[in-house]
C-alpha cells in the first residue's frame, strides 16, 4: 500500500514536473540582522576534560550566531503553508547529524517525515542524544563509542523538535521536521536558496531559535526565478 | 284533563334536579377521567418522542446525504443485469433446482443412517465398557464384537455421507453461478441503505398516528398504550418504608427516557445522558442500572413519576426558583430521603465503597474526606473505621516551648497569629459575645493556659551551637526539603506541617534548635522527620526561622481576668457533684493560682482539645463531639434547625453547621457552659461543601454485602500503606501512585527533584527498601533535597514496603533479594562493556561539582544491594520504557549493540553481561577492571 501510495506520488510529481516547465524554480534570500551584534558568549566546556581538550580558544555559544555581514546563521527557513494537499516521497538518503567536537554539526537541521536522521559520534567521549519532540515519538540515545551511528526518523511535522546531550548541557541543537523538502538554513553569509519550489503562492517562515519568527509571502511564477526573500530579525 | 294526583313532591322539580345531577356527575366523571389519564409524566414521553422524531429525521437526511448516489446507481445496474442472467438462465436453473431437490433427498437419508449408526456404535460402547468394568467378560465380549462388526459399515457409511455432502454442495455452487452475483449485489445495496432503513424506522416508531392516540386515549389505555410509565426492579435491593420493606423500584427512566442512550449528550432535561456510561449504567460498566437502579446513588422516591413527588432537591436557592418555574416544583415536607443534590451526590459512593483512602472517581468525596482529616474532625466526632492521630502539636511538654502569655493571646483568636493556622478559634463566638461570657472566655483561656503550664513536663534543651546565619538557613530551609511539608517565606508547595510565620514572637532559639535537631525529642509521636541537620545547619535555619516577627500579636496585651469570675466558674463546676455550701468550702480551700488551674482542667475536658493534642492528665478521655457514624442516614428530625432558616435538609444543617458552628445557638437562652461549643475552623464555602458530601456518605448502608466492594487482603495492604503515605506525606516530594510529588512544581530543574517513586517495588529490592526507609543514606548525592529519618515504626515500614510491592504488582516477597545467577563469562564481558559504554561518565561515585544535576546517576556501588536483578535487565534494554522522560539514555536502540565484538554483539547478552558486572561492582577497584576493560579493548579492536 505504501509503496504503490509513493509510486503514485512520484508519478504525480513527474507528471507536474512535465507540465509544468519551470518547475526548477528556485527561491533565494538571506536573512539580516538589525542593529548591533550582540557580545558573542562562549560555552564553558570544562565539565568534560576530554571536550575541553579538543579546542584550544573558547567556543562560542550558538544560540545567536551573527555573521561578519550582519547576517544571521542557522535561520531555518521554510515553506509554511501554500503546499496543502501534496504530498511529497521522503528521500531515502539519510540527513547527517554529527556530535563533532562537542558540538552538533549542523545546529540546526531539516528533515523529512520518514527520512532516515544519521546519528554520529565523532568524539571519543560518551555522548546522548535526548529527543525532546513533541509530535514525533521522544528518544534518548547514549552514544560512547567513537564513529558509531544511530538512524532515526520522525514521523510527525514539527516545527522545531529540540535534541539535547544531558551530559554536556551547552550541547543543543533544533530539528525542523516537514512534510515537504522545501527548506533551507541560512548559512555563514546568511543567504539560503530552497530549490525546486513549483509555481505558486507560499508563505515563507524564517525561524530562528531565540529571536523567533517572521513570515514573507512569495509567488513563484511559472518561469523564470522569484525575486530574492529578504527577512530582518532585530535584537 | 286528570286531575293532577296530590304529591309530596313536585315530579317536574325532581326531574329537574335529578337532570341537574345527572349533569354534574357526568362532567364530574368526564372531568375525573381526564384528570387521571392527563399526567406529568405522559407530557414528558410526548416531548421525547417529538425531540426523537426530529432527531431521526435530520439522522436520515444526514445518512441519505452520505449515500454514494454513484454508486448506489452502478450497484442497481449491477443487479439489473444480474437479475436479467438469472432469467436467461431460468431452465438451467430450475433444472439444477431440481437436482439438488433430489439430493438433498438422499442426502437426508444417508445422514440420518449414519448418524443411526453412530448412535448404536455409541451405545454398544458403553455397554461394553460397563461390562467390561463389572467384569461380565461374557457380555463385554458379545458387545466387542458387536463394535467390530460394525466398524466397517460405519466406516463405510462415512464414506457415503461426505460422498453427497460434496454432490449436494457442488450443485449449490452450481445454482449460485448463476444467481450468487445477484444475491452478493442485493446485500451490497441493501448494507448502503442499511443506516437510512434504521432512520426510518426510528422516525415511524416515534410519530404520532392516529391508532396510537386511540390506544393512549382515555378509557382506552389499559390496552396497549404507547405512553407507559416505565420502571426498573432491582432484585437484589430493598427499599426502607419504616417497619416494613420493599423491593426497590425506580420508575425515574420514565421521564429520563435517554438516560442509557448514547447520543444524547446534549439533549435538554429530562433526557439527557446520563455522564460517563462507561462507569455507570452501561451494560458493561461496574453500576448497572438493572442491577443498582437510580435512587440507590441518587436518593429520592423511585416510584413516584412526578418532578415534585419524586422528592428532586436542588442544590441551591437559584435552582429551587428556577425549578418552582418551570416544573411547578415545591419542597416536600414530609418526606425524609430526599433525593440528593447533585453535588453532594457523590456521598453515595460510600455506600458501597468503604475502607479505601480515596474512593475513585469521587474527588470531591476524597476531598472532604482528606478535609475531615487534616482538620483532625474525628479528634472529638467518632467515625467508625476511621482512626486518625492526633492533628496538633502534643502539649505534653509544653512548657519547654511556650510562655502561658503566649497561650492565652494565642487562644483568643489563632488565626490572629497565623492566618493559615487549622487550630480552630473557640472562645469568642457569635454565641458567647456578650459581656457576661466575655469575662468568662478570659477566666477560660487563662485557666488553659495555667494548667498546660502547670500540667506539663520540661525537656532538657540545647542552645544553639555558634552564631547562625539566617541567610544560610534560608537557603537550607528552601533547598534540602522543608518545603515537601511547610510553606516559608512565600515559598508554597505545600501545606502539611504548619507555615513556618512569625515563630520569633512564639518560641525560643534554644527549643527551636532543639526541635530541628531532633523532634522526636520533644515529642515523640511527632510527623517532624528529621534531617539530619549538622549543628551548623540547625543553628542557620533557627537564625533563619527566628528572625520573622508577628509585631501585631508582639503588641497584644492578655485580657484582665476577674478573680470573681474564675471563682464563680470553679463553683459552678464543683456544684455539679456537691452541695453548694460543700463547694464552696472546697472552694475556699483553693489558692487562686489553683482555682484558675481547676477551672481550666474543665474547660479543656468541656472543649475536648485533647482531640487533637496530648494533654497531660487527659490520656484516655472520651472524644466529646457527636458520633457521626452514620450522620447521612440520621433522622432529619434529630437536626435542631433552632431558629435558622434554611431548607430543611441534612446537606443544609451540615453546611450551616460547618460555615458557623454556634448558629443554632441564635436567638436561644442557654447557661454558659451549655451553649454549642463546636469551634470554629473558617471553612471556605469549597471546603465546606466537601466536607458535607463527606459527613452525608457517612451511612448505615443498606446495600447487601456481596454487592459492595470489598477489599482482598492486598488491596487492604495497600490502602494501609496509603494512609500512611498521606500521613507522612510523601507525596509532598515524591510522585508515586497517580500524584505529582508537589514540591516539583517549584523546582526548576528537574534533575533536582525528589525521585518518581512509580514502579519503585519493581526497581528496588525489599530488603533494602526497608533498611533505607529505617534509616535512609543519600543515593544521589548531588541532590540537596534529603530524604529524611522519619523514624518509622518496624510495622510502618512493612507496610510501606508492601505498599509499594502491590502498586507494581510485585507479590511473591520469598523470592526477594535471590542473588541472580551471574556466570563468571558475563561478569567477566561486563568490565569492558561498562568501560566502553562509559557508565562511569554519570554514575560516579564522587561527582564533580563542575558538573550539572541534570545528568549525575546514582552510585552504581550501591546496585547489587539495591536494585532487583530483573530491573536492571529491563532497563538497560531501554530506559525510555521504564520511565518515560528519563535522563538516562538508551544504549541498545532496537535491541542492537553499539559493540560488535563483544559477546558476539548480542544486546541481550551484552545486558546481562553488565547487569552481572554490576553485582560484583567495586569502584575502588575500578583500575583493576578498567585495565581489564583496556586490556579486552585492546583484544578486541578492530
Amino acid at each position: 500500500m505504501k509503496q504503490s501510495l509513493k509510486t503514485f506520488a512520484l508519478l504525480m510529481t513527474a507528471a507536474y514536473a512535465l507540465s509544468h516547465p519551470a518547475w526548477a524554480a528556485s527561491v533565494k534570500g538571506s536573512v539580516a540582522f538589525a542593529g548591533a551584534a550582540p557580545a558573542p558568549k562562549t560555552v564553558n566546556m570544562a565539565a568534560d576534560p576530554t571536550c575541553a581538550a579538543l579546542h584550544k580558544t573558547p567556543q562560542p555559544d550558538e544560540d545567536l550566531v551573527v555573521n561578519s555581514n550582519n547576517t544571521l546563521k542557522n535561520v531555518f527557513v521554510y515553506v509554511k503553508t501554500g503546499l496543502e494537499g501534496k504530498t511529497f516521497p521522503a528521500p531515502a538518503e539519510p540527513v547527517s547529524f554529527d556530535q563533532n567536537g562537542c558540538h552538533y554539526v549542523p545546529h540546526v537541521v531539516g528533515v523529512m517525515v520518514g527520512q532516515p536522521f544519521q546519528i554520529i559520534n565523532s568524539d571519543s567521549t560518551l555522548h546522548n542524544v535526548h529527543s525532546l519532540a513533541k509530535e514525533s515519538k521522544q528518544f534518548n540515545l547514549g552514544m560512547p563509542i567513537k564513529g558509531m551511528k544511530i538512524k532515526k526518523t520522525f514521523e510527525k511535522p514539527e516545527i522545531m523538535a529540540k535534541v539535547k546531550c544531558d551530559v554536556h548541557p551547552w550541547m543543543h541543537a533544533y530539528v525542523g521536521v516537514l512534510s515537504h523538502p522545501f527548506y533551507a538554513v541560512s548559512g555563514d553569509d546568511g543567504s539560503f536558496e530552497i530549490k525546486d519550489l513549483p509555481p505558486g503562492k507560499y508563505t515563507l517562515e524564517a525561524w530562528q531559535e531565540t529571536l523567533g519568527t517572521k513570515t514573507v509571502e512569495i509567488t513563484v511564477p511559472d518561469s523564470g526565478d522569484t525575486a530574492p526573500v529578504q527577512f530582518s530579525f532585530g535584537s | 284533563m286528570p286531575p293532577k294526583k296530590p304529591s309530596l313532591y313536585s315530579l317536574d322539580k325532581t326531574h329537574v334536579a335529578f337532570a341537574a345531577s345527572g349533569f354534574i356527575l357526568l362532567v364530574g366523571l368526564v372531568w375525573m377521567v381526564l384528570q387521571d389519564s392527563s399526567r406529568e409524566w405522559k407530557g414528558w414521553q410526548r416531548k421525547y418522542m417529538a425531540m426523537m422524531q426530529e432527531r431521526a429525521q435530520t439522522e436520515l437526511k444526514e445518512t441519505q446525504a452520505k449515500i454514494n448516489a454513484e454508486e448506489l446507481k452502478k450497484l442497481q445496474a449491477e443487479l439489473a443485469e444480474a437479475k436479467s442472467t438469472v432469467v436467461q438462465h431460468r431452465a438451467e436453473i430450475q433444472k439444477a433446482q431440481n437436482e439438488l431437490d433430489q439430493i438433498t433427498n438422499r442426502f437426508n437419508k444417508v445422514k440420518t443412517e449414519y448418524q443411526n449408526l453412530k448412535q448404536f456404535q455409541d451405545s454398544d460402547r458403553y455397554f461394553y465398557e460397563e461390562y467390561a468394568d463389572h467384569h461380565e467378560d461374557e457380555k463385554a465380549r458379545v458387545y466387542d464384537k458387536r463394535l467390530k462388526d460394525r466398524e466397517g459399515e460405519l466406516a463405510q457409511a462415512k464414506l457415503k455421507f461426505e460422498q453427497i455432502t460434496a454432490e449436494k454442495e457442488a450443485k449449490e455452487a452450481e445454482i449460485k453461478t448463476w444467481t450468487g452475483r445477484e444475491q452478493e449485489v442485493s446485500k451490497k445495496i441493501t448494507a448502503m441503505e442499511m443506516d437510512v432503513t434504521l432512520a426510518e424506522g426510528k422516525i415511524s416508531k416515534f410519530t404520532p398516528s392516529l391508532a396510537k392516540e386511540i390506544l393512549n386515549a382515555p378509557m382506552l389505555d389499559f390496552i396497549h398504550p404507547s405512553l407507559q410509565i416505565q420502571q426498573i426492579v432491582v432484585e437484589k435491593l430493598q427499599d426502607d418504608y419504616y417497619f416494613a420493606k420493599a423491593q426497590k423500584v425506580d420508575r425515574c427512566i420514565t421521564c429520563h427516557l435517554g438516560i442509557d442512550q448514547k447520543g444524547l449528550e446534549n439533549a435538554p432535561q429530562p433526557f439527557r445522558t446520563h455522564p460517563n456510561l462507561d462507569l455507570f449504567l452501561g451494560s458493561n460498566s461496574p453500576h448497572k442500572l438493572e442491577e443498582i437502579g437510580c435512587t440507590t446513588c441518587h436518593g429520592g422516591s423511585g416510584q413516584s413519576v412526578s418532578f415534585t413527588t419524586a422528592a428532586h432537591t436542588p442544590h441551591s436557592s437559584e435552582q429551587a426558583k428556577e425549578w418552582a418555574k418551570k416544573y411547578d416544583w415545591k419542597a416536600l415536607e414530609f418526606w425524609a430521603d430526599k433525593m440528593l443534590p447533585l453535588n453532594h451526590v457523590e456521598a453515595s459512593c460510600a455506600k458501597c465503597h468503604t475502607g479505601t483512602v480515596d474512593v475513585p472517581q469521587a474527588p470531591k468525596l476524597n476531598e472532604g474526606r482528606r478535609l475531615v482529616t487534616e482538620y483532625g474532625c474525628t479528634g472529638c466526632h467518632k467515625v467508625e473505621g476511621m482512626d486518625r492521630w492526633k492533628v496538633g502539636p502534643s502539649l505534653a511538654h509544653v512548657q519547654s516551648k511556650l510562655d502561658g502569655d503566649w497561650i492565652v493571646r494565642w487562644l483568643q483568636n489563632p488565626k490572629e497569629f497565623r492566618h493559615s493556622t487549622r487550630m480552630p478559634r473557640i472562645f469568642n463566638l457569635s454565641n458567647a459575645s456578650d459581656p457576661e461570657s466575655l469575662d468568662k472566655n478570659n477566666a477560660a483561656i487563662s485557666g488553659v493556659a495555667a494548667y498546660l503550664m502547670k500540667n506539663s513536663d520540661p525537656v532538657t534543651l540545647t542552645a544553639p551551637v555558634g552564631k547562625g546565619h539566617a541567610e544560610n538557613g534560608k537557603t537550607l530551609v528552601e533547598t534540602i526539603g522543608c518545603l515537601g511539608c511547610h510553606t516559608v517565606g512565600g515559598q508554597s508547595a505545600n501545606h502539611h506541617g504548619p507555615e513556618l510565620s512569625g515563630l520569633g514572637s512564639k518560641v525560643k532559639p534554644e527549643w527551636l534548635y532543639s526541635w530541628l535537631k531532633d523532634p522526636k525529642h520533644y515529642n515523640p509521636n511527632t510527623r517532624m522527620p528529621s534531617l539530619r541537620l549538622s549543628d551548623q545547619e540547625a543553628s542557620d535555619i533557627t537564625a533563619y526561622l527566628l528572625a520573622d516577627h508577628n509585631e501585631k500579636f508582639e503588641s497584644d496585651r492578655p485580657p484582665y481576668v476577674k478573680p470573681e469570675v474564675v471563682a464563680d466558674m470553679a463553683v459552678s463546676f464543683l456544684t455539679g457533684t456537691m452541695r453548694h455550701e460543700d463547694a464552696l468550702k472546697k472552694l475556699n480551700a483553693m489558692s487562686p493560682e489553683e482555682q484558675l488551674e481547676f477551672v481550666g482542667s474543665k474547660v479543656i475536658a468541656h472543649q475536648g482539645c485533647f482531640g487533637c493534642h496530648e494533654i497531660k492528665g487527659f490520656e484516655d478521655a472520651k472524644p466529646i463531639g457527636t458520633e457521626l457514624t452514620y450522620e447521612g442516614t440520621k433522622d432529619l428530625s434529630r437536626f435542631d434547625f433552632g431558629f435558622v432558616e434554611i431548607p430543611r435538609t441534612r446537606q443544609a444543617w451540615i453546611f450551616q453547621k460547618l460555615k458557623d458552628p454556634r448558629a443554632y445557638d441564635r436567638g436561644k437562652v442557654k447557661p454558659y457552659f451549655e451553649k454549642l461549643k463546636m469551634p470554629h475552623f473558617e471553612f471556605s464555602d469549597e471546603q465546606a461543601d466537601a466536607i458535607t458530601t463527606f459527613v452525608l456518605s457517612l451511612q448505615k448502608s443498606s446495600i447487601p454485602l456481596e454487592m459492595q466492594k470489598v477489599l482482598d487482603s492486598r488491596e487492604k495492604e495497600t490502602e494501609a500503606g496509603r494512609l500512611l503515605v498521606e500521613k507522612m506525606n510523601c507525596q509532598g516530594c515524591h510522585t508515586v501512585d497517580g500524584v505529582e510529588g508537589r514540591v516539583r512544581s517549584i523546582i526548576e530543574d528537574a534533575g533536582n527533584a525528589p525521585p518518581i517513586l512509580d514502579g519503585e517495588g519493581k526497581k528496588v529490592r525489599e530488603r533494602w527498601l526497608y533498611h533505607f526507609l529505617k534509616g535512609p543514606t543519600p543515593i544521589r548525592p548531588w541532590l540537596k533535597y534529603r530524604m529524611p529519618t522519619f523514624g518509622f515504626s518496624d510495622q510502618e515500614t512493612h507496610s510501606l514496603v508492601t505498599y509499594f510491592n502491590h502498586l507494581s504488582n510485585v507479590h511473591e516477597r520469598y523470592v526477594e533479594d535471590e542473588t541472580p545467577v551471574t556466570t563468571p563469562e558475563h561478569v567477566k564481558q561486563g568490565g569492558p562493556l561498562f568501560t566502553q559504554l562509559q557508565c562511569i561518565k554519570c554514575h560516579q561515585a564522587h561527582p564533580d561539582a563542575a558538573l550539572s544535576s541534570s545528568f549525575l546517576a546514582p552510585n552504581l556501588e550501591m546496585a547489587k544491594d539495591r536494585l532487583r536483578p530483573d530491573w536492571i535487565l529491563e532497563w538497560l534494554k531501554d530506559p525510555q520504557v521504564v520511565m518515560p522522560g528519563t535522563m538516562m539514555p538508551g544504549f541498545f536502540p532496537d535491541g542492537a549493540s553499539p559493540l560488535p565484538d563483544i559477546l558476539n554483539g548480542d544486546a541481550t547478552e551484552q545486558i546481562r553481561a553488565i547487569r552481572d558486572y554490576l553485582m560484583v561492582f567495586n569502584p575502588d577497584e575500578k583500575p583493576a577492571a578498567a585495565a581489564a576493560g583496556a586490556k579486552d579493548r585492546k583484544n578486541t579492536a578492530t
